[in-house]
């Protein structure tokens, strides 16, 4: 028994991500949850055990005259609107101080500039100049100011486990900070109905040592280096003939265009199509085949590739570590 | 065809002599208790639409990345969900019902605008139509049914589909206030001798509440319409920020609609529990002063609370702070109102028919979704749990939980009235179980997904632990709920033929619709009880122990104001509302001059000179009602004469104003100036266009009645009318012209 | 000279009506005065902070004159003065008119800078308040409007205050530039409000905004209850049961 209950505590705090917070601001918007429930739960106890109690005692039966004709008692009105105005004053009190904790105001500069784009995050250090997409880079324990903009529609950047969401809005930057206590990959999601792919514009905070946050820094800031690999090579004079060209930008090549994410350090991340599949050499070869298979309504075309093409593609991308 | 005569005639609902031409009985029909039921009818078809809509959307995601509907299928089918149940089932069964209800419970033979009823219902499939004909042109909108820019703008959805979408909701817009304003001023003029304000049934009286609510909100949704269709067709950048517009702003204003539009179907289900709780303990309504009045503080709070949608927007703190205190304030007055049907139930002699079954659920299910609501309104809980599955729970809550099973207690109650036949109650408490079963385990479950971080309106999903199971429980239970669905419309039908006769009275209820036969006869009533009291028909069948008269002493409140007056002041409560949004939007977008032309290239001067005009016109046309009180019908006719060329002399100068932009190459959407200008102004002329022709048709009226002095509704109706025009010029130019003159 | 004013508010109020147990309202008026001219709340409003502005504002046009009506004897007959001040029409453009008006750019930096005009601002808000809810509040029953004209009354005034209230919060300029500006410092303290409290010039003039909009707009859905309790209570005063 003693073991089954901890086991399910767990599964139960892996499937409702919103009830494990993974950071200081998480846990506050959690404490704050929690508060808020006891209270709206002794309000629902209390109204249901009214309702019930007259269910169960004052039921109809044949033959019996109408009961009192009682039509009020201003009295207890008068008591049943003040209490609500006093819980209402708590809960005040409750979110100004929540709110106040769970998003601190920005300071300076941003540490990270995200992105939304239809259907995939574009993530920028502005101070290290480190590009990339869909996978957002943090040191453990320490706030990340991170500011959020759109390039077209609505979006809303959402990691429950780490912070509160709020909306990429096109032509008005916002702000929030994300931490994390512990080391591993976060979920997060678009929450703001974007069109065809809101369903698939996933992305992965993940949250790591200082010593590895920096080497991972460090690499992302290298230019791709040209493949000796012939099959590569050829894979990349392909690329750079095509017009994905004018939509990437690798970085040590001629392509340098930011339409679509780019592709310096690709093969380092960890899924494909903001989240829709893994990042394997074989869902890259689907996906480059045709997009629209894998993806329906996003962005990229189908170029239409032969397998022999689709096999250099996939080997050059595959060096771009 | 036949049968459908057949199943009309053997239901009792044709007179003789319509029994030959049923069809235009029913489509030319202007009574009052007839539209009420093409209204419900319509809303039942376009039920079952929107149900088919969300099985579908349940199927889609029964499973983990399900392939069963394209993305853009699922999307368009979310959004017309939602549209679908708000604005073609909700509103509408809710206005049918109060176009039943509300006469008979008055005591009045008809509604105050029998034709007006007729055409603001016909509005309604009409409207259906055009939203539902996008699938034929091109694609069903997909933006959701709050159709947030900038993803509802050209660039980003191409299709005709938003144009449907957002042409339809001006119809039926228009026709929702046309009813409003019909059911306002019905329930002001045409209430029966002693039927006083204070002693309308809270049914009626939370219609009435909600009616001028409707009158307030609806324009503002109609405004934001007109400038998204401007956006789409005419090039403007109202909502887009590539031009210098504002995607935050169409939030502002759907939700300063979207807001209050949430009450305006949850009113009506709070007055339908305030009548079946109160008859099946019966017992009075507990406490009934504060439940109406809590109704106004309600309707008066919902249009103070709308930013409470926008938490994550990024209005920042302070904003949220005003608008999380504004919004946990409506938890009192809805607080007091569930605490008083529940001590309605206490002490009462609690009889569980289907319609209280239904009413005791939406109840129960009323209080959950209240209480989530507070959650969402403590912002820093809904910066977690928005947009989430958790707020799709929440709002199912309110709009299935209560507005659904508050309108299916209300179908089970009102039937008799409608059909003089008793629904069957076994069929019916089947429907409640089956209902009430597939509702909770579509909708509790939801919340937890919400929890578990799913967002809404995803066509899909990973296949993340937890994820699967409860997503496939949700899509048992709506199917669940559409097996409760095909019970209840199988119960309509059959006891439409042959269920028992119902009688007068069949609940021993107190209201005065209960005072008639069922059906009533066409003009409703052949004889009133005495009217002393709340509950008539309680005072009648108890003499021994009446309740307390309601008094009457007070003059206004016996007096019924004239109804054509009325119904243009309530029209012009209407149309402030929608030039109000207009005149907010130039304001913001003229704070700073755009660059490019601007306020400061208009001739204030030539303007002023026109406007002049205008201002006179109000004086002559005051004068032409000072001449037909007095029986001067040549003055009269005189004086009319000379508003209408003054507001003809306006027009003029209004079409100079534009050639000359025009020929300096500044059309509408050269830049936000223009678009907001265009707009703003050309709405008022054509406000001064409809103006001039209800002059004209007055003074025609007058020339055709010759000589004969007499007394028409007509001159001061429109009159007034006229004068609205003009105090608005009076803002419009001042804001417009003379603003730029002082900075 | 305001404790000197209200002396001579106590004074003639005590010559006209004797003293009463109603003096306590004008009591409580004239210490909301106090708190509202003889405050921090002013030195604050003095070329800070445009929202403590606003509180004052608000106290004065909306709270005070509410006090002193009450303050009235039952029996005090408002009817005195000319048939035009005691149209509703004329109450309502008091009531709104005050707030538009002394908002205006150019008149909100004046009553600032002016003390001429400040004093002008100050009486002429109390006056025009008074004039407002004269309608709501007169101590004859009869001189006020009926309880769904009242609701009204209240409403729409609401509505138009709050369109205010919204223009200011989210217009993208200063309402009332001078106090976004930093020529008046009297004493000192405009560092420790900016950063040390953390107004800044927008930040202030939004909360200036959402006070007109959201607190004002729930004095007025107080009074709206207040009417609807009134109208009921005309109703069934004697026979009501208890439970």
């Amino acid at each position: 028994m003693t073991s089954i209950l901890p086991s399910s505590g767990a599964l139960f705090a892996t499937i409702l991500k919103v009830l494990s917070p993974g950071s200081p601001q998480a846990r506050s918007i959690f404490n704050l949850g929690v508060e808020t429930s006891v209270i709206l739960a002794a309000i629902f106890a209390i109204v249901a055990g009214i309702i019930v109690y007259a269910l169960m005692r004052f039921r109809w039966r044949e033959g019996e005259p109408d009961p009192h004709q009682t039509a009020g008692n201003t009295k207890i009105e008068i008591v049943w609107t003040v209490i609500p105005c006093l819980i209402v004053v708590a809960l005040f009190a409750l979110t100004a101080r929540t709110m106040a904790s769970a998003d601190p105001p920005s300071v300076g500069a941003p540490d990270v500039i995200v992105t939304g784009h239809q259907w995939w995050w574009e993530v920028r250090y502005p101070g290290a100049g480190v590009v990339t997409a869909n996978e957002i880079h943090i040191p453990v324990g320490r706030p990340i100011s991170v500011q959020l903009r759109s390039a077209d529609v609505l979006h809303e950047f959402w990691v429950p486990e780490l912070a509160r969401k709020i909306t990429a809005v096109p032509g008005h930057p916002n702000h929030i900070w994300i931490e994390a206590d512990k080391p591993g990959a976060y979920l997060g999601v678009c929450s703001e109905f974007c069109g065809t792919q809101h369903a698939w514009m996933h992305f992965l905070v993940i949250a790591e040592s200082a010593a590895e946050f920096a080497a991972w820094q460090q690499a992302q800031l290298h230019p791709a280096l040209r493949p000796a690999e012939r099959v590569a090579a050829k894979g990349l004079a392909l690329f750079e003939q095509t017009s994905c060209v004018s939509c990437h930008a690798i970085k040590g090549t001629a392509a340098r265009a930011n339409v679509g994410p780019d592709l310096t350090h690709f093969a380092s991340r960890r899924q494909l199509g903001a989240g829709i599949v893994d990042n394997t050499p074989q869902n890259l070869r689907r996906w480059l085949a045709d997009p629209q298979q894998v993806k329906p309504g996003a962005k990229m075309p189908d170029f239409k590739f032969t397998d022999e093409q689709l096999t250099q593609l996939v080997a050059y991308f595959e060096t771009l570590q | 065809m036949n049968a459908l005569t057949a199943v009309l005639n053997r239901a009792g609902l044709l007179t003789p002599q319509q029994r030959e031409h049923w069809e235009m009985a029913w489509l030319s029909t202007v009574d009052h208790k007839r539209i009420g039921i093409l209204y419900m009818v319509t809303g039942l078809v376009f039920f079952v639409v929107g149900g088919v809509e969300a099985l579908l959307i349940r199927l889609q995601l029964a499973g983990p990345n399900n392939t069963f509907l394209h993305p853009d299928t699922y999307n368009m089918l979310f959004t017309m969900h939602g549209t679908t149940m708000i604005f073609l089932v909700a509103m509408p069964v809710l206005f049918g019902l109060a176009n039943y209800i509300v006469p008979l419970q008055i005591g009045a033979r008809d509604m105050a605008f029998p034709r007006l009823n007729a055409f603001s219902f016909w509005l309604v499939p009409f409207g259906g139509i055009l939203l539902h004909f996008s699938f034929l042109a091109g694609g069903a909108p997909a933006v959701g049914w709050f159709a947030y820019a900038p993803l509802s703008e050209m660039p980003y959805s191409s299709q005709l589909g938003v144009d449907y979408w957002a042409l339809a909701l001006l119809v039926l817009g228009i026709g929702s206030v046309g009813t409003s304003i019909n059911l306002l001023v019905t329930v002001l003029s045409r209430r029966a001798p002693h039927m006083t304000l204070r002693r309308l049934p809270l049914f009626t009286w939370m219609i009435f509440v909600n009616s001028f609510l409707v009158i307030v909100a609806l324009p503002v949704l109609n405004a934001a319409l007109v400038m998204l269709l401007a956006d789409r067709r005419l090039g403007t950048h109202f909502f887009l920020p590539s031009g210098g517009g504002s995607a935050i702003m169409w939030q502002h204003i759907f939700w300063a609609f979207g807001h209050p539009e949430v009450y305006i179907v949850a009113l009506p289900a709070f007055g339908i529990l305030s009548e079946i709780i109160p008859v099946f303990s019966r017992k009075p309504i507990f406490g009934y002063e504060f439940v109406a009045g809590s109704t106004v503080a309600i309707a008066f709070l919902s249009l103070l609370v709308w930013a409470h949608h926008m938490f994550t927007v990024g209005l920042g703190h302070t904003v949220d702070l005003f608008f999380v205190a504004s919004s946990l304030l409506i938890a009192i007055p809805t607080g007091v109102k569930v605490l008083a049907w529940s001590a309605t139930m206490v002490g009462g002699r609690i009889k569980l028919n289907t319609p209280m079954l239904f009413c005791v659920a939406a109840l129960v299910q009323f209080l959950v979704a209240g209480l989530t609501g507070v959650s969402h309104a403590v912002a820093a809980l809904d910066w977690q749990t928005k947009n989430s599955y958790f707020l799709v729970a929440h709002f199912h809550f309110v709009f299935v939980g209560l507005i659904v099973f508050a309108i299916l207690g209300a179908v089970h109650y009102w039937f008799p009235k409608f059909s003089g036949r008793m629904l069957s109650e076994r069929l019916g408490k089947w429907t409640f179980w089956l209902m009430t079963i597939g509702f909770n385990l579509t909708f509790v479950i939801q919340h937890f997904l919400g929890l578990a971080g799913m967002p809404r309106r995803v066509y899909t999903y990973p296949d993340l632990p937890g994820w699967g199971w409860m997503n496939l429980l949700s899509t048992v239970g709506a199917f669940v709920m559409g097996v409760a669905a095909l019970v209840l419309v199988w119960n309509l039908s059959r006891s439409l033929l042959r269920g028992k006769p119902a009688g007068d009275n069949p609940w021993q209820a107190w209201t005065l619709e209960w005072a008639t036969t069922s059906p009533p006869p066409h003009e409703n009533f052949q004889t009133l009880p005495p009217i002393r009291s709340r509950r008539p028909l309680w005072d009648d069948a108890n003499p021994d122990r009446p309740d307390p008269v309601v008094g009457a002493q007070w003059k206004a409140e016996t007096h019924l104001p004239e109804k054509n007056q009325a119904s243009i002041l309530a029209f012009m409560v209407s149309e402030t509302g929608f030039f109000g949004v207009l005149i907010l939007a130039y304001l913001y977008y003229n704070a700073v001059p755009p660059p490019g032309s601007n306020a400061h290239d208009l001739n204030v001067l030539k303007t002023g000179l026109f406007s002049l005009c205008l201002f006179a016109s109000s004086a002559t046309l005051w004068r032409s009602e000072v001449s037909e009180r007095r029986g001067r019908p040549r003055a009269l006719a005189a004086w009319l004469t000379a508003t209408i060329v003054l507001g003809g002399i306006f027009l003029v100068g209004q079409g100079m104003e534009y050639w000359d932009l025009f020929r300096r190459g500044v059309s509408v959407n050269s830049n936000l100036f223009s678009a907001t200008f265009f707009t703003l102004t050309g709405f008022h002329g054509l406000h001064v266009c409809v103006g001039l022709i209800a002059l004209l048709v007055v003074l025609g009226l007058r020339i055709g009645r010759g000589a004969k002095p007499g007394h028409s509704p007509a001159l001061r109706t429109v009159g007034l009318y006229w004068h609205f025009v003009d105090a608005v010029w009076v803002v419009v130019f001042s804001v417009v012209y003379l603003r730029p003159l002082i900075q | 000279m305001v404790i000197a004013l209200s002396a001579i508010a106590v004074a003639a109020y005590v010559a006209a009506f004797r003293l009463n147990r109603r003096i306590g309202w004008l009591l409580i008026a004239l210490g909301t005065v106090w708190l509202t001219l003889l405050s921090p709340l002013n030195a604050l409003a003095d070329g800070y902070l445009f929202s403590a502005h606003m509180v004052q504002h608000i106290l004065l046009l909306l709270v005070v004159p509410a006090l002193a009506l009450f303050s009235l004897p039952r029996s005090q007959s408002l009817l005195a003065g000319p048939r035009w001040l005691r149209r509703p029409l004329l109450g309502w453009f008091a009531g709104v008119g005050a707030m538009w008006f002394w908002h205006a750019p150019a008149m909100c930096n004046a009553a600032v800078s002016s003390r001429p005009v400040h004093a002008v601002q100050t009486v002429s808000l109390l006056l025009l308040g008074g004039l407002f809810w004269r309608q709501i509040l007169a101590p004859w029953e009869t001189e006020r409007l009926a309880p769904p004209a009242a609701v009204l009354y209240l409403f729409s005034a609401c509505i138009a205050c709050s369109v205010l209230g919204i223009i200011i919060t989210f217009s993208p300029v200063t309402v009332c530039s001078i106090y976004a500006g930093q020529s008046l410092d009297p004493l000192g303290l405009l560092a420790t409000i900016r950063q040390g409290w953390g107004f800044s010039a927008s930040r202030d003039q939004q909360i200036g905004g959402l006070l007109m909009w959201v607190p004002m707009c729930l004095i007025y859905l107080a009074a709206i209850l207040a009417q609807i309790a009134r109208w009921f209570a005309m109703a069934s005063a004697p026979t009501r049961r208890a439970i």
